[in-house]
């Protein structure tokens, strides 16, 4: 079957008979296979971004009145020495439990005097956050101390800064408050990397508060867990419920499945205009070599030979257009930090945003290609040999 | 020996609301190694005629044997199959493949049959030897003169060894210098290699150059002069 192929030679010679068409065409395809790759990673690292915030052994407690959202909680103080106490199975080390007291709040934060501002997110930490948030690394500088916040890496973006404003020593002003940037922290790409954390003892003294938002609780197993559960259930004095860390951004990710769906269907339209765009220039193509494809069936090479010629054009050059693409894509978009509620997360061109691409581009090569080529054997040879 | 029987056939078309019906009945008989020409009035159905025999177009009625293949009973595929084989086809505005060189554009039909790459590399070789282009191997058409593209459509077309070699009007659009060095390498292909030819033209000088001169009148086929007589269409 093979020998009554055409030569692999003839389909690629052909992409340079009028270069500047292919040119054009392989800059659109690119485009297109660019755009399905940003909005794919959009969706991933949105996912990811969520996905790598919850671990399955850490429960939060929060209270019953603020619904899903934590900004709204207020649980007393001795929460988390109450949680200490009457649960079994709380994690710890060298007497250590790891129980982490929280207070979490959107703000207005601003930089070089009020000159600029954002909306970011701040957590008052203790020395016990990293124990139960163990994706959490610092990076750059130190643990924050009185007066002091430790930033993610990708809390300038969230507040619209550059990465510069917010190096160590840098200060921030929030609250009233102007606080010095005592080091940097990365955290897997969970959305804790655009918030700032601060000592809880000095943002409740800031923000005149003595309760928290929440208390995360590591436990030594899953089935422990359901004790934090019950725990809640049996104090209802303190009005208080517990989901799994996991739980809470699985419903998270509920809410973001509207701009998911959003992202699939642009991807179809972006996808869908590529296909239009490889029509045009493959109905091109042939209909300028309706004789010669008529020459080649006279010498004897049948219909589905040079077909799969045509297809062979056209999927050479929509993946020549996913080369470049994934080259631009790998170089420009990856790791572009993108602002969202929850705060922000990191466009990403992995591999399977590159798998995609190039079906997509693959895609793009047969369907554009199968419609002019169908067109042009159609023609009767003895009609199609005499056309100019 | 009849190499190439045409028993009977007819050929309509329709254009717009008319029938055409270039082909009525025609009977001809072409034995192996003859050099036959076929003239004619413009849509007196010759090139028709010259496209049944070679097997790029489909009869409406009647029987074109060819070898003793009935090519008129072979599905699309097997049609495709069988010109590769057997059928060399000359024509009159070359019609190379601009992005193949000589060599690949004559090499082009071997790709099709069952042999070694040292065997199609001899093959062309010899071909292209026999147009005398064997220093234009490698260059490609636009970089050749018109009669230069001829003499490798020529050396494609007999590189396959084919059973019957079909030329449409091959000196259609050449000068008279360049026809006359066409016209003496199919004389040769003809006498020196026995290859057996069948050529549509409107020149009658280029018609001479055959062993047998044959014109189509009215669905009426003559030779000399003479009609030809009629043949009863066979059962098989």
């Amino acid at each position: 079957m093979f020998r009554r192929l055409l030569p692999w030679d003839y389909g690629v010679r052909n992409l340079f008979r009028r270069p500047s068409r292919s040119a054009l065409t392989l800059g659109g395809l690119s485009i297109v296979v660019l755009l399905v790759l940003v909005v794919v990673g959009f969706i991933r690292g949105l996912e990811a971004s969520l996905a790598a915030t919850g671990n399955a052994n850490v429960m939060l407690v929060y209270a019953i009145s603020s619904g899903s959202d934590i900004e709204n909680s207020a649980v007393p103080g001795r929460t988390p020495a109450l949680l200490s106490a009457s649960v079994a199975g709380v994690r710890q080390r060298h007497g250590v439990k790891y129980v982490s007291p929280e207070l979490y709040l959107g703000t207005r934060m601003s930089i070089a005097d009020g000159q600029q501002e954002g909306l970011g997110l701040v957590r008052g930490v203790t020395t016990t956050a990293p124990l139960v948030r163990q994706q959490v690394q610092i990076v750059e500088g130190n643990w924050p101390g009185p007066g002091e916040v430790l930033v993610g890496r990708l809390t300038h973006s969230k507040l619209g800064f550059e990465r510069e404003a917010l190096a160590v020593g840098q200060s921030l002003e929030f609250d009233g408050r102007k606080w010095t940037v005592s080091g940097v922290f990365a955290a897997g790409g969970a959305a804790y990397e655009s918030e700032v954390w601060c000592p809880l003892a000095d943002l409740q003294t800031t923000l005149k508060r003595q309760d928290l938002s929440l208390v995360a609780v590591a436990m030594e197993t899953l089935d422990a867990a359901a004790d934090v559960d019950l725990f809640c259930r049996e104090r209802i004095d303190l009005e208080l419920k517990a989901v799994s860390e996991v739980g809470y951004y699985a419903d998270l990710q509920k809410h973001y499945k509207p701009v998911r769906m959003l992202g699939w269907v642009v991807v179809c339209l972006v996808a869908g205009s590529g296909v239009f765009a490889g029509l045009n220039t493959m109905y091109g193509a042939v209909v300028g070599r309706i004789r010669e494809l008529a020459t080649l069936q006279a010498i004897g090479y049948r219909r589905r030979a040079i077909l799969l010629t045509l297809i062979q054009e056209a999927t050479l050059l929509s993946c020549g257009g996913a080369l470049v693409a994934c080259a631009l894509g790998l170089l420009f978009i990856n790791g572009t930090a993108i602002r969202f509620t929850m705060g922000a997360f990191m466009l990403r061109v992995d591999s399977v945003g590159i798998a995609i691409a190039c079906t997509t581009a693959i895609v793009l090569g047969v369907v554009g290609a199968l419609p002019p080529a169908a067109k042009a054997m159609r023609l009767p040879v003895v009609e199609a040999i005499k056309a100019i | 020996m009849a190499l190439v029987e045409v028993i009977a056939v007819s050929k309509e078309y329709q254009s717009g609301e008319e029938i055409i019906r270039p082909l009525d009945g025609v009977n001809l008989t072409i034995g192996e190694g003859e050099f036959v020409s076929l003239m004619g009035a413009s849509g007196s159905g010759k090139s028709t005629l010259l496209n049944l025999v070679a097997g790029i177009d489909q009869v409406t009625s009647g029987r074109i044997e060819i070898a003793g293949t009935d090519i008129t009973q072979l599905s699309r595929g097997k049609l495709a199959d069988w010109r590769a084989a057997h059928v060399g086809y000359i024509f009159q505005t070359h019609n190379l493949i601009p992005v193949l060189t000589a060599y690949e554009n004559v090499e082009l039909p071997l790709m099709l049959l069952p042999m070694s790459a040292a065997e199609r590399r001899n093959r062309v070789g010899i071909a292209l030897a026999a147009v005398d282009l064997t220093n234009r191997a490698d260059h490609y058409p636009r970089q050749m003169s018109g009669g230069q593209e001829q003499r490798v459509g020529i050396a494609r077309a007999i590189v396959a060894n084919p059973t019957i070699v079909v030329a449409d009007e091959p000196t259609g659009s050449l000068d008279d210098n360049t026809t006359e060095q066409i016209l003496t390498l199919l004389q040769r292909v003809n006498r020196e290699l026995g290859m057996t030819l069948l050529m549509v033209t409107h020149d009658t000088d280029a018609a001479s150059r055959a062993t047998r001169q044959l014109r189509l009148e009215r669905s009426e086929l003559y030779e000399n002069g003479t009609r030809l007589a009629p043949r009863a269409l066979r059962t098989a």
